[in-house]
This record gives C-alpha cells, structure tokens and sequence, in this order.
C-alpha cells in the first residue's frame, strides 16, 4: 500500500498541526517525517501522538481482557477511542525546493497527512536548518525529539556517519553552550 | 588559481599579528612554527609566516568534562566547532592583488594594514615562493639555498643584497654551521658575486670534508676547491698537514716579525694573559725600534731584560712579562725573521685575478695562532683595500673599482666581543661595511658574546638552531618586533634547518637547507667521470677542430 494517507488534519496553526489517525493506536512514530498535502506540500515532523475515549474528560476503563478477548466480547468500546498525533512544521515545497521556514497558511483542516517517502526524507534532511524547529517544541522533551528526528534520517542514509558528524556539528550551533544537552542528543543518535 | 585552503582571519592587529582559526579539515598537527601562508584579503594579498598555534574551545565545560575515547563521534563533533585549532600569523610582506603574476620578482612591500574579517587563508605556492624570494632562472643573483619546511620550491637568497653588508652565520655547534657557510660560499663563488677570503680554522671548506648528517652522513663531502678547480686557491700555514691530508696548497703562507704590530698583539691579550701595561710598554719598544720591534724583544737575552728595559725607559717586570709571553709567538712555523714572499701581496695578487683564497690552519688551529693570522692578513689587506677605493673615488673610472671582498672568520666572537671589536680590525670593516668594497662572513656559535653595535650592523643572518635566551637575543638585536621569531628560532630541527632574515631576503623564512650532494655538484657547474672525459673531449674539438 503505497502513500495511503495516515491521518487527517483536525486542528492546525501555522507552525503547527493536530491530525487523527486513520488507524488506531498506530500514529507516525515520534520524530517521522510527514507530509500535508494541501496548496502547497507542507512537510512537519512528528512530535507526539496519544489515544484516548472520544469523549472528553472521560478516560477509558480498564476491563482486565487481552485486546482480542475484548475485540471479541466488546468490539464496540474500539470505536470510542481514537488515537492522534501533533507535528511540527519543519518547511514546505515551494517553486519545486525545500523552503525551510513556516508556511504562509497553516495546513487545512481535513487535509490527508502522509508519511515522507525516503527520497522526500532525504531531501529534506539534505540540510539540517529543520533542526531549529524541533529546537523550539515544548511538548515533548527536546533532546528526545532531535534524537529520534536525525535517527530517522539518518535511517535513509544508511552507513553515511559523515552525515551524524554533520548533525552535530549543526546541533553544536544550535545548543551552544549546553554541552549537556548535546551529548545527551549524541549518545542517542550513535550507533 | 587553485589554493589549499588552510583557515580564515579572525582577528588580530598590525603590532601583534593575525589569528587565524584552523580549518576543520586541516589537522593542528600539520601546522609547523615557521610555515608559509598566504591571506587573501580583500584588496591585497598578505604574505605571512606561522609562528604560533593554539588549542581553543568555545565552552570551558567540554574541556572540564572531556569526551572519552570510545566517543567517536562526540570527537568527531566537537572538532572543529567546540575545539578548534588557533593559529598565529606574522604578516610579512603584501602585495597587491589585482597584480599580474610577472616573471620577474616584483617588488613586494611591507606589511601597513591587515586584511579583512574572515579573509581566507591559504597554502603559499610555488608562484609565492619565487614571487618573494626570486628565483635562479632570473638571473645570477639569485641563489638557492634551501626549501621552505613543508614544500619543495627553491627559496633564494639575493647575493647582491648579501654582499652589499656584512653577514652571519649562527648556530649551536653541530647544527651545520659549516655546511651552511660552504653552501653560501660556494652560491658567492659559482655565481661570482664577490671574492672570498676564508680563514679556515679547522680546514674544512678548502678541501674535503666529512658529512655530518643527510643521506651521506660520514661520508666526504667536495671542498671549494674541488668544486671550483682554479677558481679556488687553497693557502695553508701548515703544508706538512695539507700534504698528510693530500691537499695540494698553492701558498704556503710565511710571516715576517715585522709585521706584527702592538695592536695585533693587543687584541690578543686575553689568549696571551697579557696585562694591559704590558701592551702599553710594548709601544716604549716600537718607539725605539720600529717594526722590528718584536724581534729585537723576542731575541733579547732574558737575564739581559733588565738592561733592555732601562735603555728603552720601561718597567723591567712588565718588559718581562711581555717578553715571557710572547715567546709562545716563536714556536709558530709560519713566524719568520725573514720571508721570500710577502702573504699579503700574493693574496691581493689573487684576489685581484678574482681567486677566491682558502686559508687553512691545519695544524695550527688554537685561538691564538687563527686570531694572530686573521688580525695581521685582514688589517693589511684592509689598508690596501681602503687606498684602492680611494683610488677608485679619485678616478671613478669603472676599472679601478676594487672587487667585493668577503673575509670570512669563524668564532667571530673572539674578534668582535665587545672589547675586541674595538682593537681588532674586524671591528672596523663590521662597522664601516661596504664603504671600502670588504665585508665579512661571521660564524659563529655564541652570538651574546658579539658586541651589539656589530650584531645590530650585521646584514643577513642565517641562524641555525640556538637554545640560550641570551644568543636568541643577540641574534635578533637590530631586528625591529623581532619577539614572535623568538618562537621560530627555538622550534628548528637540530639539522639542515635554518632561519633567513635580513638584507638578503624580502622578510624571514625558515628553511630546509639545500643537499650538499651529487645534485649541488653538478649544480655549481662540477663534472666528473664520464662526463668530465666527454667534456674534455668537447674542450678539444673546440680547440684543435674534430680530428
């Protein structure tokens, strides 16, 4: 199945977007590169997901039952949950090119939300200025989301460690003196 | 042009130098103190020598908490980021950028200005090299002495610049003091620059000598002489050594008594433990006798002594003296009553032919005997310089000028310290320098002892190794903001290194002196073997006509 959709915007401002799973409890993996194809191909990265009761304020009950026996017993309480991820917008394709700054509109709601294909990953992590972005999420802990977005990309450029040097090179940039920090973020991209 | 780029300017000033961070891709340890560099900067292109380099960090906590060695990549990051490498420049010399690279060695200036922010710096290249230093295919002034440390263009040095002033060569012993004099010798001989006189101490530049490092070490390297054939004359004090060591001499050098006079004398007083009356009452016995002075002292009965004092009216103990110490003077060979052939005469005779003169000692090479001899020969030979100048002044005729003359004397110190250098007359053809057509080669190993007026004079100085803060010190007197070669004098190998400042070249460079090998030989024009066979036979075509 190729580039079917995995989501569908929900909620979204122009640095960042909420969308609902196709699928439940299987979101992006945190620190993908996804893809909103709207007027112009907006791409983000993933930087949390969660599944909850579709109504608010109310959690789910725990039925001590494996998944299947409840799938069997009850299959109706699956379809109260739903699952759902939050991006960061990295960048958008513009006159053919990678522009890496914020769109001039947020991504619409309802639109589809695919996943990068290795080729558009490896595009868009041919530089490393979508590293500021993650810099500035509060949502989820920054050196984890830096580590799991260059670990993804790193994953399309198999066996290039020039390509970690670089990163962290551009993450020295970034971090400055928080040396902490950065080989917090090193010690989770080595391989 | 296509040049390696080695970092770019950060900061600096025009007093204190440039600062350069350290490209990533270059390694710290490819830097050397002395290495060449050139900055482009915006308008002009600079010029500049290596001679510091630093570790710097951005963050001080990377250097409390340093990455360990399995964190490959955390190094890998960190360099050339966090931790790079600094590297201190002397701007030299600049030129302007939009000049055409010319053939000719145009003329770059000096250093006004500083390049820009993050102007980039690069490797020097061969245009550089010969753009600065000349190069031997402009013409005979030009001589290779040696190589920058890290590239293999020929560095030259400008004999015309060289001859003009007095020059030195200074080194610690062992660091190829010699080998350096030979080779700038015979640059001063094959391109026939000027004439040398060579006093010879230890016989090592007539004839063969021995290697002491390179690729042929212990081996027997050529002397001038075997270089150079009838260019060169080897004169000896000592023929029984040179006939042992199967030199043949072409002088065998006498001297009558009658030449030596108080001065001479004088400026050996510490070798002869002579105290200062006793030099002043050897003038109460010229006052008396003349130039036979020394002969009629030294032929004096010592229980007549006394006598001898009162009839010339001086100090019988201090005649005593005198008398007793200089009798060390009789047991010299080349110390006669009587000569058949004034040394000085022939050695103008070749000196005028344009021979360049090897004085070996042989034998005779205590202080004493290489100060007497180089003190009577230089002050005769400067008296007669000093009347044909004259001569040529007066007439200014382009015949009469007098060949450039390079005497050159080894433990220079012992001449020009500072009290000798008043005495002797070395002093005086240091300070006066080209007025009368003679300059000197000084080598030596202990610069501090030279008097300062005389090191501040010294035109070119070719320094090999030294370790002593004083000698450091000496060796840059008369250098202005000399205090960063500081670092570069200290950092030379022990071997075939060298570092040339001064009037002979454009602004100071460390090199790798040249091989004193096959390649020189044939370089300074000297055939052997097969080769000589055909050349003869070449010599006779010409000659006598193919027969």
């Amino acid at each position: 199945m190729y580039d079917a959709e995995i989501g569908e915007v929900i909620g979204s401002s122009n640095t960042e977007f909420i969308a609902e799973s196709a699928l439940l409890h299987n979101p992006p993996p945190f620190g993908s590169f996804i893809q909103v194809k709207a007027r112009e191909t907006i791409y983000a990265v993933v930087c949390n997901a969660y599944t909850h009761s579709l109504e608010p304020h109310r959690l789910a009950i725990a039925y001590h039952r494996s998944e299947q026996e409840l799938r069997d017993e009850q299959p109706q309480i699956f379809e109260l949950l739903k699952t759902k991820f939050e991006a960061v917008i990295i960048g958008y394709e513009c006159d053919g090119a990678v522009r890496y700054h914020l769109p001039p509109q947020p991504p619409r709601l309802h639109s589809f939300v695919h996943v990068c294909q290795p080729l558009e990953v490896r595009r868009i992590t041919s530089h490393f200025w979508f590293l500021r972005f993650l810099m500035g999420v509060e949502k989820a802990p920054r050196d984890e989301l830096i580590a799991a977005a260059i670990r993804a990309a790193y994953a399309v450029h198999p066996g290039e460690r020039s390509f970690l040097v670089k990163a962290g090179k551009e993450l020295v940039k970034l971090i400055g003196d928080d040396y902490e920090m950065l080989s917090a973020i090193l010690h989770r991209i080595q391989d | 042009m296509h040049r390696r780029r080695v970092g770019v300017i950060v900061s600096g000033s025009l007093v204190g130098g440039l600062e350069m961070k350290l490209d990533e891709w270059y390694s710290v340890e490819d830097i050397r103190a002395g290495k060449f560099v050139v900055i482009e900067g915006e308008k002009s292109r600079f010029f500049c020598m290596v001679t510091d380099v630093r570790l710097d960090t951005t963050n001080p906590q990377v250097l409390a908490d340093p990455p360990d060695e399995e964190e490959d990549l955390m190094r890998q990051v960190l360099h050339g980021t966090t931790t790079y490498g600094t590297v201190c420049l002397r701007p030299l010399l600049m030129t302007d950028k939009d000049d055409a690279p010319t053939t000719q060695a145009n003329e770059p200036h000096l250093v006004k200005t500083i390049p820009i922010h993050f102007s980039v710096v690069c490797e020097a290249e061969e245009g550089d090299v010969n753009r600065i230093f000349g190069s031997e295919e402009y013409g005979t002034r030009y001589f290779h002495i040696g190589r920058p440390l890290d590239m293999e263009t020929p560095i030259c040095i400008d004999l015309e610049g060289f001859i003009e002033r007095s020059n030195g060569v200074f080194g610690k012993t062992g660091t190829g003091k010699t080998f350096l004099t030979r080779l700038v010798l015979a640059g001063l001989i094959h391109k026939d620059r000027a004439v040398n006189l060579i006093f010879d101490m230890h016989s090592e530049y007539g004839w063969q000598a021995t290697q002491e490092s390179g690729s042929g070490r212990r081996g027997f390297v050529k002397g001038l002489k075997q270089l150079f054939g009838s260019k060169v004359a080897i004169f000896t004090l000592d023929p029984e050594s040179a006939r042992r060591r199967g030199v043949q001499s072409d002088f065998a050098i006498k001297i009558p008594y009658n030449q030596i006079m108080v001065e001479d004398i004088a400026a050996l007083a510490d070798e002869l433990n002579l105290h200062p009356t006793a030099v002043e009452s050897s003038y109460l016995i010229v006052n008396r006798h003349g130039r036979e002075w020394l002969s009629v002292l030294l032929h004096q009965d010592p229980k007549d002594i006394k006598d001898f004092a009162d009839e010339i009216g001086a100090h019988p103990e201090s005649i005593s003296a005198l008398h007793r110490k200089l009798q060390r003077l009789e047991k010299f060979d080349f110390l006669q009553e009587k000569v058949v052939e004034d040394a000085v005469f022939k050695i103008m005779e070749y000196i005028d032919k344009g021979v360049h003169i090897v004085l070996e000692f042989g034998q005779q090479s205590s202080f004493l005997c290489y100060m007497l001899v180089a003190n009577i020969l230089t002050r005769r030979i400067h008296d007669l310089y000093v009347q044909k100048s004259e001569r040529y002044l007066a007439s200014g005729r382009p015949q009469d000028k007098p060949k450039q003359l390079i005497i050159t004397i080894e433990e220079a110190h012992k001449f020009l310290n500072p009290m000798a250098a008043r005495q002797t007359i070395f002093g005086t053809i240091a300070r006066e320098m080209r007025k009368y057509f003679v300059s000197l080669l000084i080598i030596d190993q202990r610069p501090s002892s030279i008097d300062d007026e005389i090191m501040s004079q010294v035109g070119t100085r070719i320094t090999s190794l030294l370790s002593d803060e004083k000698d450091i010190a000496a060796v840059l007197t008369g250098v202005s903001n000399a205090s960063w070669l500081r670092s570069v004098l200290a950092s030379l190998d022990s071997k075939q290194q060298a570092l040339l400042m001064g009037h002979a070249v454009p602004m100071p460079v460390v090199i790798r002196t040249r091989d004193y090998d096959g390649v020189f030989y044939s370089a300074m024009g000297h055939v052997e073997g097969e080769e000589l066979a055909q050349k003869a036979h070449a010599n006779i075509a010409d000659l006598f006509g193919d027969r």
